[in-house]
């Protein structure tokens, strides 16, 4: 793996863009017409090359006012997606106020979809604050820090989430600042002793 | 659960951990674009399989969401 890493940007040459690197990459160039974002959870384990698929993909934006989500709203209804969700536009954004997540998929076919969630805490925001620019074959994209990454899915675990953690670690773990990722997994309360994860 | 059954787990768990280990140390070996066209194979399948989900959207938000509950 060549990967040039250097603290806020990834790059990643020669990448083959796989179906799903697509479909977020098509996404994303719609959403960041309107917000900034951030990719996080299993996708980011998987551009680096993690043997499994996903179903979904969580995407964190700030808390966007009304008329900026309807802009967006209509822009994915045009670009081809559906809402997954029942709801109209308002019904939505009522949604993502409650800290619900909201589902978009290319129409007519719902695996995979997008889950967009607005910010909701503090972790989240530093998550947005600390995003990651990664830089594939004629596309970037944003996604989380990787040391915040590893705590989180640290802390959610599942096997899954343990081994995404795992191999993010082992992919990176000459390039991450162990003093940030100690800090996350403290702030998570969570140890990667028992897996070799060793800060 | 039986003591047999929860060692089998555990088993089972650390193998799998092992094998992300030695994964992983493939994929940082190998070059960027044979180590993603052999992922892509098994990734592209798994997006062209979606397509056959026999699911309603309003089952498959259902599924989603017990998912969610029973989450750690």
């Amino acid at each position: 793996m060549d990967i040039q890493y250097s603290g806020r940007r990834i790059v990643v040459s020669e990448k083959y863009l796989t179906l799903l690197d697509r479909f977020v990459l098509d996404f994303i160039r719609i959403l960041e017409q309107e917000t900034p974002y951030v990719i996080v959870s299993g996708y980011v384990a998987i551009l680096f090359g993690r043997s499994r698929g996903t179903e979904d993909v969580d995407i964190l934006v700030p808390h966007l006012e009304k008329p900026s989500f309807s802009r967006l709203y209509r822009a994915l209804l045009d670009g081809g997606y559906e809402f997954l969700n029942a709801e109209d536009a308002d019904g939505l954004f009522d949604m993502l106020n409650k800290r619900m997540g909201i589902r978009v998929a290319r129409k007519e076919q719902f695996i995979p979809n997008i889950e967009l969630k607005f910010v909701k805490d503090e972790v989240d925001r530093i998550v947005l604050r600390d995003r990651v620019e990664v830089n594939l074959p004629g596309a970037d994209v944003y996604i989380s820090a990787i040391e915040i990454q590893i705590a989180y899915k640290l802390f959610l675990g599942s096997q899954k989430d343990i081994e995404d953690a795992l191999f993010l670690y082992e992919i990176f773990r000459e390039d991450l600042d162990p003093t940030i990722l100690k800090q996350r997994m403290e702030s998570f309360g969570v140890r990667g002793d028992e897996y070799g994860i060793v800060v | 659960m039986s003591m047999e059954l929860s060692f089998d787990r555990k088993a089972h768990e650390k193998e799998r951990l092992a094998f992300v280990r030695s994964y992983a140390a493939w994929v940082k070996r190998t070059p960027n674009a044979e180590w993603s066209r052999q992922q892509g194979a098994l990734i592209d399948s798994f997006f062209e399989n979606g397509r056959n989900m026999p699911l309603s959207r309003k089952e498959y938000l259902e599924r989603v969401a017990v998912k969610k509950r029973v989450r750690p």
